[in-house]
């Protein structure tokens, strides 16, 4: 059995089988979807035991022909960078299945989309093929638009169109993009390992183009300033499984295709000043803004949503200065991001079921009411600040380094840093609104997390744990890969 | 001799046309007259699949080469699919027996016209696949909107026929032959630019192509759903495949040609999608929508390629499908937007459906749609045309913004207080199912599709 495959399809087979259950049991679905997700979560780690730490170049690839007469393939497989973010997917689609186990409204269709969204999410990593990337791509979007637009907040209709033009449009850039690779002589293929190889006898000025429609398709996703205003309203209108899901793995498309496909397939475009300044401004920018906006918030998943452009900027930052360190360190970020904000967005969502409130104004005391909410709750905002020792710091601290090590203006990174303090500034406060004080009269009523919460909360927190103390054990997939792609680029 | 066999498609087609037409004869009437057709396209469709190609017929008038035989499958199919819906369907409540002979008419002009490769047979074929069209459009006697339309259509196809006919006189008049074979403008200068002008306007009107769109909203949406349906979608393959085989011949030849098609592509694509957006009727909003294909299509004929033309024919039936499908949906629940509101309580399969065949319009994979843009705008790119596909990429995230607005209503939209009750019927659930697995299997299975076209990418 093809391991790859079977990872990607079977949440489509859960999908399927989750559609045709009688409507009248309502309890069936999420037990359906839980069950093929944690499948899926087990082959994932079967993977990860199963993967070649040091070896080279892509691994338990699968290659068929499926339009030939257009050299489409069928062609999957993956390497260090891959790896811990397809994992990262499987464990967050579980996680983001038991969040939900409490919604009643066409539970059918809810539990359908979610997997439909992890083929997706799950294809996208593995992808190895053009057309088939693209096709994964876009498969995201369809469920995530059901997603918000049927269990989303009051403003779900907008927020969920809004999310998916976006999106969209970027989208769109990409697939011109990926077409004049193709049809240049010099390309010539859909293959996205032989496009990395020929990246670098491409002309200079045509790289350049190329690059631009790419970084359009991915900047909006990531989202990077000033590409980023779809992403607060859908966080804020996503049911939490949405956002989790959202932050978590949706974002990483982005920023995984700038290091699979912009890096490698267009390196002389990517060494050039233009483009790394403007990857490198935009993410210093990125940074600043989004702490600054969080700051300023009043609802706190709004504030996560912000804090997140401005921790997807350090990914940028690092890829921006194309060095071993700052390219790992995007990685790192990567799957810490997803892990931290994933318990971010999880924690608020339960804080919310409680009090149907995000206001920081009427949610303070947590600690005091509910003292393990709050406790973890405060944990979560320590990591994401970037406290050494949990998930947070590593990536952070490498993309400076890289940056730092790289030909990006000092300016760049020094501002980029202040983003760290700004960081620790917003989530402290955060911390000393929420979860100090006296209870307010909301959060004196609610009852603490139950075993299922905890229960989805602890292997984030294992993990957040994890890599915060052994990012060495996550550096062993990411550094070979990172090394062997640049090398193929000519910058080391 | 045996060459002329190649004519027994539509020789069954025109057959079974004709014995529609005494259809109260026929057991089960209306009924039994759809389901007669329906079978009669079927079989054209297998015996064409099976019988391949041939040499020119009829001193070289008639080419049954690949492209003729992809394209008359698929106007015998989707003929066939919309006959099989039509035998469970009441159509604007008038005897649907006269409908079935004229759709049959149409399709076997259409059949006809794909294998065209002469001045005068193009003109014939042409004439044979939109006359039945022009009734089927003002097919409910009673509503004077509807024959309004019904006569704009008439009157604007036929200026424009006459007009494309005096264009055809000069190319016969330049080359000494109505044989495409023959042809040549070569060194003709602004005489033969004006003649392949004058053929483009015709053709641009028959294709709906901006700027000869105006007659297709209000003609769309005076007639019934169900005509629509059917003259949107086949008479615009046959005619695309009669423009291929038109350009290919006159574009090496007539540099400034690709000036008219480009220029007609960036206008549909600006004007048809711009003027979706507002529409607030499903028949308007898929009108212009209609002439924002036309668009896609005229984008990858500019580049005067063979991906171009292979594109071209690939997207046009893998618009077809599902915007017939569509129509379809819109004769069983209403014309207005609203009508659609809460289909997917009342109707969860169709609704979602309708969301595939939405999603394959705006060209998201893996459906239909997303392939056959993918070659479109590949062709254009390949032809140097970045920003004019750029400029059709972008029309296709606002094409999103409207084609989003039928999926909001269908599931968000308030349901009307006595929606239309629509009954169960076999024959149309199976046509519109075809539709869904066309619109997906065009979309998966590209492969053997292309390989029938004689297709590849680049």
């Amino acid at each position: 059995m093809s391991l790859l495959t079977t990872i990607v399809f079977v949440p489509l087979i859960g999908a399927i089988v989750t559609a045709l259950l009688p409507k009248a049991r309502t309890d069936l679905p999420k037990k359906v979807a839980l069950g093929f997700g944690l499948v899926d979560l087990a082959l994932a780690v079967m993977l990860l035991v199963r993967f070649d730490v040091g070896a080279v170049g892509m691994q338990f690839t699968e290659r068929l022909n499926w339009i030939p007469e257009a050299g489409i393939q069928y062609f999957l497989g993956v390497d260090g960078i891959s790896v811990p973010l397809l994992a990262l997917s499987t464990l967050l689609t579980v996680l983001a299945i038991l969040a939900s186990w409490k919604i009643e409204k066409r539970t059918v269709l809810y539990f359908t989309m979610i997997q439909l969204l992890a083929v997706g999410m799950n294809g996208v990593f593995v992808a190895l093929d053009f057309v088939l990337f693209y096709v994964f791509w876009e498969l995201v979007l369809v469920p995530m638009y059901f997603l918000i637009a049927v269990w989303g907040g009051p403003r779900r209709e907008y927020a969920s169109i809004k999310f998916f033009l976006y999106t969209l449009f970027g989208s769109v850039f990409m697939l011109v993009g990926i077409l004049a690779l193709y049809l240049h002589p010099a390309g010539g293929t859909f293959d996205m390992i032989e496009l990395a190889a020929r990246g670098g006898s491409l002309p200079t000025n045509f790289q350049w183009w190329v690059f631009g429609a790419f970084f359009l398709g991915f900047a909006v996703k990531v989202p990077v300033f000033p590409f980023h205003t779809w992403l607060p309203d859908a966080h804020v209108e996503a049911p939490t499984a949405g956002s989790v899901l959202l932050a978590g793995i949706m974002l990483k498309m982005g920023t995984y295709g700038f290091v699979r496909i912009s890096l490698p397939m267009l390196p002389d475009a990517a060494a050039s000043d233009f483009w790394t300044w403007t990857i490198g401004v935009l993410a210093a920018i990125s940074i600043v803004y989004g702490a600054a906006v969080a700051f300023a918030q009043t609802d706190m998943k709004k504030l996560v949503a912000y804090s997140s452009v401005s921790h997807m900027g350090f990914v940028m930052l690092g890829i921006a200065s194309g060095t071993v360190a700052g390219i790992n360190g995007a990685v790192v970020v990567m799957v810490a991001h997803g892990i931290i904000t994933g318990l971010m967005f999880l924690l608020v969502g339960m804080v919310y079921e409680r009090t149907h409130t995000r206001k920081i104004a009427d949610v303070s005391g947590l600690s005091s009411g509910v003292p393990v909410a709050g406790g973890l709750l405060a944990f979560a905002s320590f990591a994401s600040l970037g406290l050494p020792g949990l998930a947070g710091f590593p990536g952070e601290f490498l993309t400076l380094l890289g940056a730092w090590e790289s030909d990006l203006s000092r300016g760049i990174v020094i501002v980029s840093a202040l983003g760290v303090l700004l960081a620790a500034a917003y989530m402290l406060w955060l911390v000393q609104r929420v979860v100090m004080g006296e209870a307010s009269p909301i959060v004196a009523k609610i009852t603490d997390l139950n075993a299922r919460e905890i229960a989805i909360v602890v292997p984030l927190v294992a993990l957040t744990f994890g890599i915060g103390l052994y990012w060495s054990s996550l550096l062993r997939y990411v550094d070979p890969a990172v090394k062997a792609m640049l090398t193929g680029m000519g910058a080391i | 001799m045996e060459g002329y066999w190649q004519l027994l498609p539509e020789l069954i087609v025109i057959g079974i046309a004709i014995t529609a037409l005494f259809g109260d004869l026929i057991p089960g009437k209306d009924r039994g007259t759809a389901l007669l057709g329906a079978a009669a396209s079927t079989i054209a469709a297998v015996v064409v699949l099976f019988w391949g190609t041939a040499e020119p017929l009829f001193g070289g008038m008639v080419v049954a080469d690949e492209t003729a035989r992809f394209i008359r499958i698929a106007v015998a199919g989707l003929t066939a699919v919309w006959l099989l819906w039509l035998a469970g369907r009441d159509m604007a409540g008038e005897r649907r027996r006269e409908a079935v002979a004229l759709a049959l008419f149409s399709s076997a002009g259409g059949m006809i016209l794909a294998m065209s490769a002469d001045l005068i047979m193009l003109y014939m074929a042409l004439e044979l696949s939109t006359m039945p069209a022009y009734v089927l459009m003002g097919y409910k006697r009673s509503d004077i909107d509807g024959l309004e339309g019904a006569l704009k259509y008439f009157l604007l196809s036929m200026l424009t026929s006459l007009v494309m006919l005096y264009g055809l006189s000069f190319i016969y008049g330049l080359s000494g032959t109505t044989a495409y074979s023959g042809i040549s403008l070569a060194d003709t200068g602004a005489l033969g630019i004006a003649a392949a002008a004058l053929v483009m306007v015709g053709l641009f009107a028959k294709m709906s192509a901006a700027p000869f769109h105006y007659w297709a909203p209000d003609a769309y949406a005076g007639a019934p759903a169900s005509s629509v349906a059917f003259v949107s979608t086949v008479p615009k393959i046959s005619g695309m495949a009669a423009i291929v085989r038109l350009v290919a011949i006159m574009a090496p030849d007539l540099g400034s040609l690709g000036i008219l098609l480009g220029a007609g592509a960036v206008l549909s694509m600006v004007l048809g999608n711009l003027a979706a957006l507002p529409q607030s009727d499903l028949r308007r909003l898929m009108a212009y929508s209609g002439v924002a294909h036309t668009g896609y299509l005229l984008l990858a004929l500019t580049a005067g390629t063979e991906i171009g033309y292979g594109a071209v024919l690939f997207y046009v039936v893998a618009y077809a499908a599902p915007s017939m499908a569509i129509m379809l949906v819109s004769a069983e629940e209403g014309s207005s937007l609203t009508d659609f509101a809460g289909l997917a309580a009342r109707r969860p399969v169709v609704a979602w459906a309708m969301v595939v065949w939405l999603l394959s319009l705006i060209g998201i994979p893996p459906f239909a749609g997303f392939f056959g843009k993918l070659y479109l705008f590949g062709a254009a790119i390949d032809g140097a045309l970045v920003w004019q596909t750029v400029l059709a990429i972008v029309m296709s995230v606002v094409s999103a913004g409207y084609y989003f607005r039928v999926i909001r209503e269908i599931f968000f939209g308030d349901a009307p207080e006595s929606p239309a009750e629509v009954e169960r019927s076999i024959p149309a659930s199976a046509a519109l199912a075809l539709c869904v697995l066309a619109t997906v299997a065009i979309g998966l299975g590209a492969s053997p599709l292309m390989q029938a076209l004689g297709f590849s990418f680049p």
